[in-house]
């Protein structure tokens, strides 16, 4: 279905009594390092068919507040304060009487969908389960009312599908299961902790809108936690930033946006990277990374990141306040702020990005992929494998990568793109096609100690710094690693160790700490540092800023600009957030079920996409500004990406694709039969895209 | 769902048996071979006084199918014949049959083992969740420290102890149903009151084997359910308004408790002729007794018998554990 209409805004009313108050929530968790404060004085209210959002990063307390109010959180941690649900007061409840409210009158959506339904039962059991913990019901009633809630949620075949096990949903789906189970019982609260972090951005669409069902199915208030800026733009009624535990700023949706006045709101908005309008802003790196929660010194929290500090704010901690025409600030210059006279990003000079005309546009070629092929079999069978099928996960995939340039990879999970990268790294002779590496070519090398020199050229930085670093090495010795494998001496690889440091912006003083003792930021900078080490010529990025915080993704944006500037390098760039891919790439292709289907320079696919996939790709995007995401035309992709195992045999993008259905029949037959070939467009010789269509 | 589900579960259980059938015939008839060829019955007769000639041992022998001048495929074929036509296992080197033998021991040692092992399993288990649930606790630390002390005790030593304690108890509180030695006592009649005497002797030696059976199910229990406990279904199941035991039980348990239920299984027969400390000291003829005997007599007969026995109770043991597996994990298909 595509969804050509803007989003509807409920019209809440403004004046009905609160269904949840939370005064001074305060939670605590001892730890080795001294007890963590987490959430230290959270008030707020709900109001019912009301969206509240709570924003914030990593660590800032907004799931610690989610599950105190649920009654969910260990039993080593120490709650206090008022949470009142209806008038009836939740905390110093039992788990008994707790467990009477819980999923009755408040529902909740967990982040992970992939592990958050319990496999051995069926999802009909879990549903019937959870209705009939609450109402007396017989199993067949409960049965009947488990299958009309998944159907409710979009599940095709609800009747066949109940029978199913969690593990034969996909993540989309598995999550319009968690949501069918927080509304069963018609609950007048519902909390989402990030309920679409963990999936694709064109599935993340579908699950908000699925969300938005069922809080005007059940009139339900609803708490949606996030960090993300453009979900809360187009979702939220009320917005509450919070930071190191508390609200700093508590606004109406419209309000926040138009006039950030906490300068840690403003900063936080100025850093978000956005794919919408003409020409890409420059992001300004907030500096510093949020504070650990383990005895706080006195004072504002955000005032070592703040660049509008007065010497009051590191003395003493300001309380919220109540601003006429905008909501609560805690800040001692929020008066100011709002009336215009201080700028709360302060002078910060944006850090400009390296101008479009800078790019080394006579590089070398570094890398040439030319028709890359990769299948998996499919076998079955406990003893003996029979092979019941193939896996198409690249196919045919071609591009070439200059030095000085970036290639962005994106698609969906499961489109192929980080096993193209795979394959590239793995530096033998690929399944069908040929790789080519500073002009040699990959299946032609003989001995294996020309692919230890060819490794020195292709580096590796993954994902999850902290899961990339060896735990029990120091980060010197992470760095001389690679340099004794290529046989370094001892005075070499010491100077080189502090060079690199220098290079990724790091103090000689790490050097010898372990990667626990890091913040993530610092740990990505490491990781970044490691693959520098031999010196090569083409770096491969696996998702590198997905594992940061928005205000931490800038500084390491720029870092790569700044090291593929001064070093000259190729960078691969592997990722599924598109704003961020806008950001580090030059060039940008589009993979769908292993297929590139659009491929082309980032402004020209940005400004003008061709192909359908790409157009739905950019629309599932939220911006994070509520009156353009709440009025622009968005193209919701229906149903998810299909098994590679069974490809169809015209266009790949056919079943899920809009213009398809809107073809006349001639067109149709083409789009099944045909797969279609790149064509370039018309203005650009570099814009390649695949359809039929356009 | 349930319907088709019993027939299919009957089919799998017979092809599974089918299969443990041929296991259990390979490795008796291998068991037959490897014994007769270690096993000398003939040294049996070597102490006696007066000297036996070769010729007489050997005589002594055949009616027992365990003549050594008799070709080996020879004995083999013939006992393999009166197992298979008449479920004779044979006699042993003095002509006691090893049917009688088994039959009365095998009683024996599933009074034992049976209620041990029910015993140590729920306790174990119990005590596993109960821990889990409440880790770093008190609870938990103690009878962490009191299992792991009890892991590390040699049978002999725990058996000694209750005994020891079992004794000084009779003595002080004037107790006298704690017996420390024998199935039973001699010149009790009547179906009831034998019974109660054989259960009253049953009370020590159960204790033992379940104080040290318990402890592998709590320390393995324990930390297979730490595992499940902080999933994140889990704490989905209690935001369904589950209290937190009850999502544990309901939800994370049953994951936690495939495992275990595959070692109860396979342990039975290990637990059925390996209790040999725990029959020595309470004077108790069972399968555990009965094998070391059979080995130190060169008994081929009763080795083999003893060998298959344990072979077939593996089988139902493995059989047991498929069962409990598909019961548990309804994602687990029968086919």
């Amino acid at each position: 279905m595509t969804l050509a209409t803007p989003l509807p805004v409920p019209v809440p009313p403004a004046d009905a009594e609160p269904v949840l108050s939370v005064r001074d929530l305060r939670i605590s968790f001892p730890s080795e390092a001294g007890t963590v404060e987490a959430v230290r004085g959270v008030s707020f209210d709900l109001l019912p068919g009301r969206t509240l959002c709570i924003v914030g990063e990593s660590g800032s307390g907004k799931s610690a507040t989610a599950m105190g109010i649920m009654g969910l959180l260990p039993p080593t941690a120490d709650l206090r304060g008022q949470v009142l649900l209806g008038g009836q007061g939740l905390i110093g409840l039992d788990d008994r009487a707790l467990s009477k409210i819980r999923g009755n009158s408040i529902g909740m959506v967990f982040q992970d969908p992939l592990s958050a339904l319990t496999p051995i039962f069926s999802v009909g059991r879990l549903l019937s389960d959870a209705l009939r913990v609450h109402q007396d019901l017989t199993k067949r009633a409960a049965w009947e009312q488990a299958v009309e809630l998944l159907d409710l949620v979009g599940i095709p075949d609800p009747r066949g599908r109940a029978t199913a096990f969690p593990h034969e949903f996909s993540g989309g789906m598995r999550q319009r299961v968690v949501i069918a189970m927080a509304m069963a019982n018609r609950p007048s609260v519902l909390v989402a902790d990030e309920p679409t972090t963990a999936l694709d951005v064109t599935v993340q669409a579908q699950i908000l809108d699925v969300l938005r069902l069922a809080q005007q199915e059940t009139g339900a208030g609803l708490v949606l936690i996030t960090h993300d800026l453009g979900v809360v733009a187009g979702h939220a009624d009320d917005v509450a930033v919070m930071y190191a535990g508390r609200i700093v700023e508590h606004a109406g949706v419209e309000e926040l946006f138009h006039r950030p006045t906490m300068p840690y709101t403003a900063r936080l908005l100025a850093v978000v990277p956005t794919v919408d309008g003409g020409t890409r802003r420059p992001l300004v790196p907030i500096g510093g990374e949020p504070p650990a929660l383990v005895g706080l010194p006195d004072g504002c929290p955000f005032a070592p990141r703040c660049a509008v500090a007065l010497d009051a704010c590191r003395s003493d901690e300001p309380e919220p306040r109540h601003l006429t025409g905008h909501g609560h600030v805690a800040c001692l210059r929020a008066t100011e702020i709002v009336n215009g006279s201080l700028d709360p990003t302060g002078d910060a000079a944006p850090v400009g990005l390296p101008a479009p005309s800078g790019r080394a546009e006579a590089g070398e070629v570094v890398l040439r992929v030319e028709d890359l092929v990769k299948t998996f079999p499919l076998t079955k069978g406990a003893l003996l494998k029979r092979r019941v099928g193939t896996l198409h996960a690249v196919n045919r995939v071609s591009f070439d990568l200059r030095a000085g340039e970036t290639l962005g990879l994106v698609g969906e999970s499961g489109s192929g793109k980080t096993t193209t990268l795979l394959e590239i790294l793995r530096l033998r002779q690929p399944e069908g096609g040929r790789i080519e590496i500073s002009g040699t070519d990959v299946g032609t090398i003989a001995s294996s100690a020309r692919v230890r020199e060819l490794r020195q050229d292709v580096q590796l930085v993954m994902q999850d710094p902290l899961g990339a670093l060896d735990p029990r090495m120091t980060v010197f010795h992470l760095l001389a690693e690679p340099l004794r494998a290529i046989g370094r001496d001892r005075e070499s690889t010491r100077a080189r160790v502090r060079e690199l440091l220098t290079l990724v912006g790091l103090d000689d003083s790490v050097s010898d700490r372990f990667p626990a003792a890091l913040s993530g930021g610092q740990r990505q900078r490491v990781g970044i540092a490691r693959a520098l080490a031999t010196e090569p010529k083409l770096l491969a990025l696996d998702e590198p800023l997905s594992a940061l915080d928005v205000s931490v993704q800038a500084g390491v944006i720029n870092l790569l600009a700044r090291l593929k500037r001064e070093l000259g390098l190729a960078y691969l760039v592997v990722a599924h957030d598109l704003a961020v891919v806008r950001y580090i790439s030059d060039r940008i292709a589009v993979m769908y079920l292993g297929h590139i289907v659009e491929t082309g320079d980032t402004e020209a696919i940005f400004s003008d996409p061709k192909h359908p996939y790409t157009r739905a790709l950019l629309s599932a995007i939220p911006i994070p500004d509520p009156e353009r995401e709440r009025t622009r035309e968005r193209v919701v992709l229906k149903g998810e990406q299909p098994n590679a195992a069974r490809m169809p045999t015209g266009c790949v993008f056919v079943d899920r694709c809009p213009l398809y259905r809107l073809a006349d029949e001639e067109l149709r037959h083409r789009c099944r039969t045909q797969p279609p070939m790149p064509t370039s467009a018309a203005e650009l010789p570099g814009h390649q895209y695949a359809c039929h269509g356009v | 769902m349930c319907g088709e589900g019993v027939p299919r579960v009957v089919r799998y259980v017979t092809r599974k048996a089918v299969g443990w059938l041929l296991m259990i015939v390979v490795a008796t008839n291998a068991t037959y071979f490897l014994a007769s060829w270690f096993l000398d019955p003939r040294s049996n007769f070597k102490e006696l006084r007066p000297v036996r000639s070769e010729s007489q041992i050997d005589r002594a022998l055949a009616p027992y199918n365990l003549d050594p001048r008799v070709p080996l495929v020879h004995r083999w074929w013939d006992w393999l014949t009166s197992v298979s036509l008449h479920f004779d296992w044979g006699k042993s080197p003095t002509g006691v049959s090893v049917n009688g033998e088994v039959g009365y021991r095998a009683l024996v040692s599933a009074e034992l083992v049976v209620v041990a092992t029910v015993l140590s399993v729920v306790i174990g288990v119990a005590l596993g969740v109960y821990t889990a649930a409440r880790q770093y606790g008190w609870a938990d630390r103690v009878s962490q420290a009191v299992s792991i002390v009890v892991f590390n005790l040699p049978t002999s030593v725990a058996a000694l102890a209750v005994v020891f304690v079992a004794i000084w108890l009779n003595q002080h509180a004037g107790l006298h149903f704690l017996y420390v030695a024998g199935e039973n006592s001699p010149g009790v009649e009547g179906l009831l009151p034998m019974i109660g005497d054989r259960l009253l002797h049953l009370i020590l030696p159960t204790l033992t084997l379940t104080l040290m059976g318990y402890v592998g199910y709590h320390l393995t229990q324990r930390s297979l359910l730490l595992d499940t406990l902080h999933a994140d279904f889990v704490r989905t199941a209690q935001a369904t308004g589950l209290t937190r035991s009850q999502a544990i039980r309901r939800h994370a348990l049953r994951a936690a408790l495939i495992p275990t239920a595959a070692s109860v299984a396979f342990s039975v027969p290990a637990v059925f002729t390996g209790a040999v400390i725990t029959e020595t000291i309470f004077g108790w003829n069972g399968m555990g007794r009965y094998f070391i005997q059979t080995i130190s007599k060169n008994d081929v007969h009763g080795a083999v018998a003893t060998a298959a026995f344990a072979a077939a109770l593996t089988a139902i043991g493995a059989i047991l554990a498929d069962i409990a597996t598909v019961f548990l994990d309804p994602r687990v298909r029968v086919s």
